[in-house]
């Protein structure tokens, strides 16, 4: 029987055996790939519409200050207008909007943005940990400038137990505030309202969410919030934010279309970020290398938010461990959810000190992790990318290479794992017409993650048809209910609702042809080559088919249903790296990770996803940090200049390896794939040349110090 | 007016160039693009220009009109003021560091927002509207397809561009060279590995073999 046989007529769908599936599990083409490369596709920055005004803010550019803003000239200004005070008094982080200007065009609202006059008395701030903490810091957040320190797992017991191990490190890790950069920045563009409508393009993770949200500032009922394709979010773009606020009040107020995208810089400060940390660890470990006790306190860094962190002993097994972890607060934005939110940040502990105490007991560097790992998945995907980074043939197992050599290699390994998984949330719907055409509609958002080509193939493979017979559409409120896309669920709660939707439309398609050929339902197969009828062995094609439809065709609906999908993926990475130690360049030269995730939708896109999460890691390992100034509180790298980013010359070869042992059903990738490169380079490099740099970014500078620190520097000799 | 580094707004070199209205040394303007303006001549050889002026640009093989302040830049004149816009290229640095909205003057790529459109006239510009030749795509954006060197698409059109340039003027370009055509542009999703992929696929293609 095929996995399509309508035998199982009172089943629940699905995913049926990998063997007999034609596309999923497969290689394909995006399908929205063509207009992608043809610049066809639309994005919210993109929309144009007819009397459209542009918007743009006005932020403090000091962390903390008294802000009174003038906007008479600026409102006299040809082409302008509209100028008014986002916020006025207090202002309490770096950044933070305070006036707004809609104008004709991009350079009339820039000379309205000159043209603002701002009164500003600076108050005093803090924007480091340090500054934070100094015993005559300003108050920064309402409550303090700590948050209560939270505690997990038994100090005493880990105590007692440090007295058993064999060895014991400790050590401070530091973690930099990273950014999303997605390149589309925040922001909406919105049409005028009815009385009691209106439409929000919103590069958004929430379509369906985030249209309650812009309901109050526009006064409507109802709104359709639009979002077909979008540059990236990473996290960032739950909210409708100031500027969806802002944009909904000026175009509802001023009767005009605005467009209201943030800036390059604007998106820097006020956007979100990845939360920095400061984390000391203290490890210990019996003489064959098992994790004993582990002692972690960890102090977060969000700004005025709480900041996130993993949490020890991060994927794994050590017999007892306690932390304190609490957030200090900075004059600067909150912290967002970003990609894997607190396990980068975790993991660069973690992994971090675990390797220390391996070469402490001169356990090789695998051995240590195979042995503590919490799961037996990641067991055998560290031999699996052990293998492929050559780690068997590597010289330098339990010690780092001192020769002096100038160029030396290194290896390093990292873990991740993550919940994902999905839940009921997603309505879909499936229309069959007459002339032969499928219609998929979810408002879910694809983010660039490949949803919307998966949706036409769920639902392609079930009626039998080729990829590009179904077209897909996403990113409407109005063709559906939606979850927003984070903590990688979006897979997991909506590819089985695609699932029911195509299972319950080619039944209910069955049901109506076998009226018109007064056959049996049951007994009529879809594949390829269209409908077959097993008892009268007639066989139609799917147009002729579809042909018997009467004007409305078919058309039905789909939710989640247990045992399409699945949750808790797990990875494995290494990274090989090259170090001179003349001028401390840092090179990576091969990045490998597997991941396994269920039911592979689209192995092309599975694969760019976890290629996207290693090189994620390693800009983030190499080069991201935020800087402001500490003295003046001004940002110093809030642009794409001086905010570097890996780019193609900092490519190393890399391996994605779905891990096919995974039988389960579909779960999302995203987050995991980004959570231990940056750890596993900078395990390389210690393993590299013996330096262990525990402040990220790892940079040139820094390897340069600790190789002097390492080996002092003779003086030269005088002849 | 407010102290401009007490505003928070970027007073870069580029950004002063933007904001004092435009210089045009005689003659960079074609004669036909000037004949409606309200440009003058102050004596001193140097044509200035103030207040909207239609120009005429050739993009993708087509004359378009389209007006523009001195100061407007070729990307903002692309996607803001031509109608129907282009908006193919991308602005996200809009400071000449990440490649996503280069084009090609006269078949080399360039940063669409530091140029002056008014600079332009008289140029051959392609969008990446213009790459594929009507319905046939160029072999590299087949080969971007095909091996899905994009993931949410923003960075894509500037890669096209920038490597495109790069196998048009030499086909057995390395792949050293290849990224280094690409060295300006920068992908957040991360689909480097997979547009590496796709220029040596499309470049063999262009050489005549099989994909
Ligand atoms: S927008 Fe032009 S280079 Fe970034
Ligand atoms: S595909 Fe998203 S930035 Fe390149």
């Amino acid at each position: 029987m095929s996995a399509l046989d309508p035998r199982r007529e009172d089943e629940s769908p699905k995913w049926g055996p990998r063997e007999s599936m034609r596309l999923l599990n497969h290689e394909f083409v995006r399908v929205d790939a063509v207009d992608k490369v043809t610049g066809r596709a639309r994005y919210t920055h993109d929309v144009r519409l007819p009397g459209m005004l542009f918007a743009k803010f006005l932020g403090c550019p000091i962390a903390h200050a008294e802000v009174k803003v003038d906007v008479t000239a600026a409102k006299a200004l040809p082409g302008v207008v509209e100028v008014r005070v986002v916020r006025e008094g207090e202002i309490r982080f770096l950044g933070q909007p305070v006036a707004v200007v809609a104008a004709k065009t991009r350079e009339a609202a820039d000379d309205a943005l000159r043209a603002i006059k701002l009164e500003i008395t600076p108050l005093p701030f803090a924007v480091t940990h340090a500054q934070s903490l100094a015993a005559n810091a300003p108050k920064v957040g309402r409550n303090g400038n700590t948050s209560k320190v939270n505690e997990d797992g038994d100090g005493a017991q880990v105590a007692e137990a440090f007295k058993r191990c064999e060895r014991v490190v400790e050590a401070t890790y530091e973690v930099p505030i990273q950014h999303h950069a997605c390149l589309e920045t925040h922001g909406v563009v919105v049409d005028v309202p009815t009385a009691d409508s209106g439409t929000v393009f919103h590069s958004t993770q929430a379509t369906y969410g985030s249209a309650n949200e812009f309901k109050g500032p526009l006064k409507v009922k109802q709104v359709e919030v639009v979002n077909e394709y979008m540059g990236g979010g990473f996290g960032a773009k739950f909210e409708a934010g100031v500027e969806g606020r802002v944009a909904c009040e000026l175009a509802r107020e001023l009767q005009a279309p605005i467009h209201l995208m943030l800036s390059r810089r604007d998106e820097f400060l006020i956007a979100g970020n990845r939360s920095g940390c400061v984390q000391t660890l203290k490890l210990g470990g019996s003489k064959d290398g098992k994790l004993l006790a582990l002692e972690a306190s960890v102090d977060k860094l969000g700004g005025l938010g709480g900041g996130s962190h993993g949490g020890f002993p991060f994927h794994y097994e050590v017999e007892t461990s306690h932390s304190s972890t609490r957030s200090v607060y900075t004059n600067l934005d909150s912290n967002r959810a970003m990609r894997a939110p607190g396990h980068p940040q975790a993991a660069f502990g973690m992994e971090s000190i675990v390797d220390e105490l391996a070469y402490a007991l001169g356990i090789d560097l695998l051995e240590i992790r195979k042995r503590n790992a919490e799961s037996d998945v990641h067991r055998r995907q560290l031999d699996r990318v052990a293998r492929e980074i050559g780690w068997f043939e590597h010289a330098h197992k339990n010690a780092p290479d001192l020769s002096d050599a100038t160029r030396k290699v290194g290896i390093g390994f990292g873990l991740s794992d993550w919940g994902a998984g999905g839940g009921p949330a997603c309505k879909v719907t499936v229309e069959i017409s007459s002339d032969g055409s499928v219609r998929a509609s979810v408002g879910s958002q694809d983010l660039g993650t490949g949803v919307r080509t998966y949706v036409a193939a769920i639902v392609a493979e079930e009626l039998g048809l080729p990829l590009a017979g179904v077209t897909a559409r996403v990113g409407r409120t109005s063709y559906g209910a939606a979850n927003a896309s984070g903590g990688s669920t979006t897979t997991g709660s909506l590819a089985p609702a695609v699932k029911d939707a195509a299972f319950n439309a080619r039944r209910a398609f069955a049901a109506a042809l076998a009226k018109t050929l007064k056959s049996d339902a049951n007994d009529l197969s879809f594949d390829t080559e269209g409908v077959l009828d097993a008892k009268s062995k007639r066989r139609l094609s799917w147009r002729d088919a579809c042909a018997t439809l009467g004007p409305t065709g078919v058309s039905a609906t789909g939710e989640w249903k247990e045992g399409l999908s699945s949750n808790v993926i797990h990875g494995a990475q290494a990274a090989r790296v090259e170090v001179d130690t003349r001028t401390g360049e840092i090179k990576v030269l091969k990045m490998v990770c597997m991941q396994d995730c269920g039911l592979p939708l689209n192995r092309t896109a599975v694969r760019s996803q976890i290629n996207g999460g290693m090189v994620q890691a390693l800009s983030y390992a190499l080069f991201e940090e935020r800087v402001i100034e500490p003295d003046l509180g001004i940002a110093m790298n809030a642009n794409f200049e001086d905010y570097k980013l890996a780019a193609s010359k900092e490519m190393p070869e890399m391996v994605a390896i779905i891990d096919d042992e995974d039988t389960r059903g579909v779960i999302g990738i995203a987050e995991a794939t980004i959570v231990p490169g940056h750890a596993a380079i900078a395990n390389a490099i210690h393993n590299a040349c013996g330096v262990r740099l525990r402040t990220m970014p790892l940079t040139p500078d820094k390897l340069l110090m600790g190789l002097a620190a390492l080996k002092p520097l003779k003086p030269l000799k005088k002849d | 007016m407010a102290d401009p580094e007490r505003s928070g707004v970027d007073l870069s070199r580029r950004v002063f160039l933007k904001s004092a209205g435009g210089l045009a040394a005689g003659g960079a303007l074609g004669e036909s693009a000037l004949a409606a303006t309200n440009s003058g001549l102050f004596g001193d050889g140097v044509e200035r220009l103030t207040g909207e002026v239609e120009i005429e640009l050739t993009l993708n093989g087509a004359a378009r009109k389209v007006k523009v302040e001195p100061r407007t830049t070729l990307l903002s004149a692309l996607r803001d003021r031509l109608e129907p816009p282009l908006s193919g290229a991308k602005l996200v640095c809009d400071m000449g560091s990440c490649g996503a909205c280069t084009v090609h003057v006269d078949g080399k790529p360039a940063y669409a927002c530091l140029l002056l459109a008014v600079d332009c006239v008289g140029k051959k510009l392609k969008t990446i509207e213009g790459l594929a030749q009507g319905d046939v795509l160029h072999p590299l954006q087949t080969a971007f397809c095909e091996h899905d060197a994009l993931m949410c698409g923003f960075c894509t059109p500037g890669f096209l561009m920038s490597i495109s340039a790069c196998l048009d003027t030499k086909p057995t370009a390395t792949l050293d060279e290849i990224k280094e055509s690409c060295a300006g542009n920068v992908c957040r999703c991360g689909t480097y590995p997979h547009i590496f992929e796709a220029a040596v696929a499309a470049q063999r293609v262009l050489a005549g073999g099989k994909r």
